[in-house]
This record gives C-alpha cells, sequence and structure tokens, in this order.
C-alpha cells in the first residue's frame, strides 16, 4: 500500500493536502511542511481573535451597534422613557420644513468653515514663526501649544467669564483704556454671537494645526533650500514652491481630523450661548442634544445628529485610507 | 541680489517676532485671566470695581472652591474614571495592536480598518442610542459605565497607534525571542513593550487627558453628585446664578494642571505622536 502510492507520483500529488493525515507523512517531506504550516496558521489565527476579542468588544458594543441603533431611532418618534413607533422618514421630512432647522444647517456650514479656515491659517502662521531660528523658541512653543492641553469645557467657561457682560475682561479692558463707553454684550449681540463662539473654537484648536504643521516643516530637507536659494528663488517662492507642496499632505490630513471634530463638537456652544441669541449659533449637535435631553424626543435628536453624518462618511473614508497608507508600507 | 535676499530674510524675521508676540498675547490672555480671577476678593471681581489684577490678592476663592463645593469628590471621580480608562485601553490596545501588527490571520486588514473608522466616528453621533444602552446595563450613574463608553473613543486610537509602532520593531529581535522558547506573549511583554515606551507614553497621555477632559458622555450619563466627573460639575456653576466665578476659574485652573503636566512631561513623544496625524483638536 505505502509503496504502491508513493511509486505512483500523479497519486501522492493529487492526495497532496489529505495525505498529510496519511501514513506516507514521512515520505513527503513537503507535505509536512504544509501540515505543520497550516496548523501554525490556525493556532496564528485563534490567538489573533483573542488577543483582539477585547478590541473588537468595544468596537462592535459601542460604536457598531449605538450607531445602526441611531439610524433605527431616527425612523421612530421615540421619547424618554415611552416606546417608540415606527415613522419611516417623518422625523427627517419635517426637518426639511422646519425654520430652526434650516437655520442651524447654514450655521452649521458658517461656523465649521470659518473655524478651519482660521484654525488652518493660524496654525501655519504659528507653525511657520516657530520654524524660524530663533532662542528659546522651544520655550514659546511649549506656551503657544498650552490651549492644545486644556479641557475644551474649561476653554469654554474661561471664555464665557472672559466675554460676560458687566464684569468680564474684555468689556472691563475696553472701557478701563477708554476705548469704548458702551457695554458690549458680546454672547447675547446676535451680530456678534458666532464671531465670538468662533474665536474661542480657534483659540482652542489652533495648536493642533501648528503641532502638525511644524512638525512637517522640521521635515523638509534643508538641501531644498539651498538649491532653491542658489537658483535665486525669493522667500515668498521657496514658500510656495517649497514649503507648500511638501505639506499638502500633512494640510489635507489636518484639515480634514479637525473638520470632523469642529463639525461634531457642542461644547463651545452648550457652555457660551446655548444656541441662543434667537438660534444664530445653533450648529446640529446641539441641536441634536437640546432635542433629545431638553425635549426629550429621542428619535428626532437622532435623525439630527445623522443627517450630517454622509458629509462626514466622505471625509471618514478619505482618512481611513490615508492614517493606514504608511503603516501598511 | 544677495543683499536683497539678505534683507528680505531680516524682514521677515522681524515679522515672525512681532506675530510671536500677537500669538503669545492670544495665547496667554485667558491663562492670565483665569489666575487673577481666582485669586481676587468677590469685590474685586463683579460690578464698578471690578480690576484688571488683582490688588489685593486672596486665596478665599480656593478656601470656598474645598469648603463649600463637591470639587474633591468630582476629582477624585475624574481620576477614578481616567485612570482605569487609561489602564484598559492599554492592555487592550496592545493585545490588539500585537495581533494586527504581528500575526496573520484573514480580516486583519479588515479590522484594521474598522479601527480606524471606529476612531473617526464622532461621539455627537453615539450618545443617544448609548445613552439606551447603558440604560439596559444599568451603568448609567456609575463610573463603570463611563470608564467603558470612553472605551469607545480611546481603544481604537490606542490600538491605532501601537500597531504602527510595533510594525517599527525589528522583526529580527522577536524571532529571535520566539526561537529562544519565548511564547507569543511573552516576546511582546519581554521585546516589543520594552522597544515601544514612546508609543505607550503617547498612549497613556491621550486616553487620560481624553477622559479627564470628556464632557459629553459625563453630561449625558451620569446625574449623580457622586459620579460626576470635573468638566460637568464645573460647568453646572454657572446654571445656578449665583455669582461663583472666583471659585470657579480656581477651579478650573486647577483641572487644567493634570492634562497640563502630562502635557509637558510628555510633549517630545506626544508630538511625534501627533504627526501620525491622529489627535483631537
Amino acid at each position: 500500500m505505502l509503496s504502491t502510492r508513493t511509486d505512483n507520483p500523479r497519486v501522492a500529488i493529487s492526495a497532496g493536502p489529505r495525505s498529510a493525515y496519511g501514513e506516507d507523512v514521512l515520505v513527503q517531506a513537503p507535505v509536512v511542511g504544509r501540515w505543520r504550516r497550516s496548523a501554525a496558521a490556525r493556532h496564528e489565527s485563534y490567538l489573533a481573535w483573542s488577543l483582539l476579542t477585547p478590541t473588537l468588544l468595544v468596537i462592535l458594543f459601542l460604536v457598531a451597534y449605538p450607531f445602526f441603533s441611531a439610524i433605527y431611532l431616527s425612523l421612530q418618534d421615540k421619547m424618554v422613557g415611552a416606546p417608540g413607533r415606527f415613522v419611516g422618514l417623518d422625523n427627517y421630512l419635517s426637518l426639511l420644513r422646519d425654520e430652526v432647522f434650516l437655520r442651524t444647517a447654514w450655521n452649521s456650514v458658517v461656523y465649521t468653515a470659518v473655524a478651519v479656515g482660521l484654525k488652518f491659517v493660524l496654525g501655519l502662521t504659528m507653525a511657520l514663526i516657530l520654524d524660524q531660528p530663533r532662542r528659546f523658541n522651544n520655550v514659546f512653543r511649549t506656551l503657544l501649544f498650552v490651549p492644545w492641553a486644556v479641557p475644551v469645557v474649561i476653554v469654554a467657561l474661561n471664555w464665557r467669564w472672559i466675554f460676560d457682560d458687566l464684569s468680564g475682561f474684555l468689556n472691563n479692558f475696553l472701557i478701563t483704556f477708554h476705548i469704548t463707553s458702551d457695554i458690549i454684550s458680546w454672547l447675547a449681540d446676535p451680530r456678534l454671537a458666532m464671531a465670538c463662539v468662533i474665536a474661542v473654537v480657534v483659540w482652542s484648536g489652533t495648536p493642533f494645526y501648528s503641532m502638525t504643521f511644524l512638525a512637517g516643516l522640521q521635515a523638509i530637507p534643508k538641501e531644498l533650500y539651498e538649491a532653491a536659494e542658489i537658483d535665486g528663488a525669493s522667500a515668498l517662492q521657496q514658500f510656495f514652491f517649497v514649503t507648500i507642496p511638501r505639506l499638502k499632505t500633512i494640510f489635507l490630513t489636518t484639515v480634514m481630523l479637525s473638520t470632523i471634530w469642529t463639525a461634531t463638537n457642542l461644547q463651545f456652544v452648550l457652555i457660551l450661548t446655548r444656541g441662543g441669541p434667537a438660534s444664530r449659533t445653533e450648529i446640529f449637535p446641539h441641536l441634536a442634544y437640546t432635542t433629545a435631553l431638553g425635549a426629550r424626543r429621542l428619535g428626532m435628536g437622532a435623525a439630527i445628529s445623522l443627517v450630517f453624518f454622509p458629509l462626514l462618511v466622505v471625509l471618514i473614508v478619505i482618512l481611513t485610507r490615508r492614517m493606514l497608507r504608511p503603516a501598511d508600507e | 541680489m544677495a543683499r536683497t535676499t539678505s534683507g528680505s530674510r531680516r524682514l521677515l524675521k522681524w515679522v515672525g517676532n512681532g506675530l510671536l508676540v500677537v500669538l503669545l498675547v492670544w495665547t496667554l490672555l485667558p491663562f492670565y485671566w483665569m489666575i487673577a480671577t481666582s485669586l481676587k476678593a468677590d469685590r474685586e471681581i463683579y460690578g464698578f470695581e471690578a480690576t484688571l489684577y488683582p490688588h489685593r490678592p486672596t486665596l478665599a476663592a480656593y478656601g470656598r472652591l474645598f469648603g463649600t463645593t463637591p470639587f474633591m469628590k468630582y476629582v477624585r471621580n475624574s481620576t477614578i474614571i481616567a485612570v482605569g480608562n487609561t489602564l484598559l485601553s492599554l492592555v487592550f490596545g496592545c493585545l490588539g495592536a500585537y495581533a494586527l501588527a504581528r500575526l496573520r490571520f484573514p480580516g486583519r486588514a479588515l479590522i484594521a480598518r474598522g479601527l480606524v473608522v471606529t476612531y473617526l466616528v464622532p461621539p455627537a453621533l453615539l450618545f443617544i442610542p448609548l445613552f439606551a444602552v447603558l440604560s439596559t446595563l444599568h451603568l448609567i450613574d456609575t463610573h463603570q459605565g463611563l470608564i467603558l463608553t470612553y472605551l469607545s473613543f480611546s481603544v481604537p486610537f490606542s490600538t491605532w497607534l501601537l500597531m504602527g509602532y510595533f510594525r517599527s520593531v525589528p522583526l529580527e529581535l522577536e524571532e529571535a525571542a520566539l526561537v529562544d522558547g519565548c511564547s507569543r506573549l511573552g516576546s511582546l511583554v519581554r521585546v516589543i513593550l520594552p522597544m515601544s515606551l514612546p508609543a505607550l507614553a503617547v498612549v497613556t497621555f491621550f486616553s487620560f487627558t481624553q477622559s479627564w477632559n470628556e464632557f459629553l458622555y459625563a453630561n449625558v450619563f451620569v446625574n449623580s453628585v457622586e459620579v460626576r466627573t470635573i468638566t460637568t460639575g464645573l460647568s453646572l456653576f454657572i446654571v445656578e446664578d449665583v455669582f461663583f466665578w472666583g471659585p470657579m476659574m480656581g477651579a478650573s485652573f486647577l483641572s487644567t494642571l493634570p492634562p497640563l503636566v502630562m502635557y509637558l512631561i510628555f510633549q517630545r513623544w506626544v508630538v511625534k505622536g501627533l504627526t501620525l496625524g491622529a489627535v483631537k483638536g
């Protein structure tokens, strides 16, 4: 039996994997290798899945399940503490007719675009300044990056106090130095409120931009600038033809990450203005928050928070690809 | 030509210095106002006698903060939750990242992708259904509830960051350990972790500060003073219409210290972690 099979090469080959468990194992060395490898592969696979179990549980139960249940919730008229009724797209449709919602949509776009734009410009300026040779630059860098470490809630509370009508720093300062004689209601004035909220968002978020930009700037080889210098390029030309192209990837990643976080952060609005005056500073995440928890309409709240999600999906998909790229190389 | 270049360089330098001063004032002014307010007596804080700097510095606000408010309780709760979350994130992150970086198995790429997507899904989208999840599990108003929900952002980030770092540890080192009879987990602990200390520092920093700074979940999932964290506790100070800015600015200053000190210690690695492109801002 043993001899017939080994004598016939065709049988041995066609029986390849199965013969791994057979008696001719010792004769067919490559098959032994394959048998070992597949068992090892299976073992490795088991090990991998068991190591990943906690992480997967977190993803499944704390992100995936809530995400899909948000979609399901948004199709119901569920209130806190009461069972919901399936209403299809009613929540979404009634949002489109809601004036506050439409104003919120516009506010959210303005808020996100202006805040991200300003953070970008200010962050790049900060990074370029810190990249110049200067004594004590590391001290300045540390100081300028400090807002990044401050909890957002505390940033917002602190600025609310700066903007305070009667006793805040701004009015106090302006009146002491006779720049104005009237009290300015920074956060209650419909024309000023949004600008003030954005200023706070920019204060808090700029260091993130400067940090990533500065790291990018410092990674540009100095030879490139030397070569440009020899070719007679001015500082401005060097900036546009050496610096900017080199930073393009970092620009994109930073802006996309920050757009997601800026657009979905409700803490600034919640603490500074609560969406007021007259919904002038109302943005999606805050409206969802007040609808779900203030008005206790969970279904509608979920619908509001999901409305802006399709836009974020685009960013998330692109970012996921980018964030995995260096790891895959 | 050469002269104009050096001239414009010098000009740029002075423009840079000028802007630096402006940026420093803009950045540091809120800190000044925070600390100054916390050192004033009420008379100097409010109304017509309000001052731009404390004329008679006093620690009375801090006395009121510790004497009459549950601030210390908030500090305790924030600490429990931040430390618990950090420990779990480190353990889960290391195990998961090792599997993704060093083991071959079907579905690896998919999970890596899932991690990043998970990290990018904003909490503003999840807090409503998570509230329902925590209610069913009877975890509303518990430390465990918050530690658990904070894992939803700290674990994906930690795993992703560590995965990148583990991959950069030379394979040969680990193979040597495996040949010497080390198990997979043994080589993770003895070979890879000691070489990944910077990444572990970054993960510790982010898990801790993100938990410490978190507000939305803490606000929605906790009502009781016994579990309330600093961020939600502080924002409640203003809801009451009492003039409370002195103690509040004191509390703000004190609660900024832990993340700030951590940032100063971990600064070097944190910026490196940032260049991987992944921090809230």
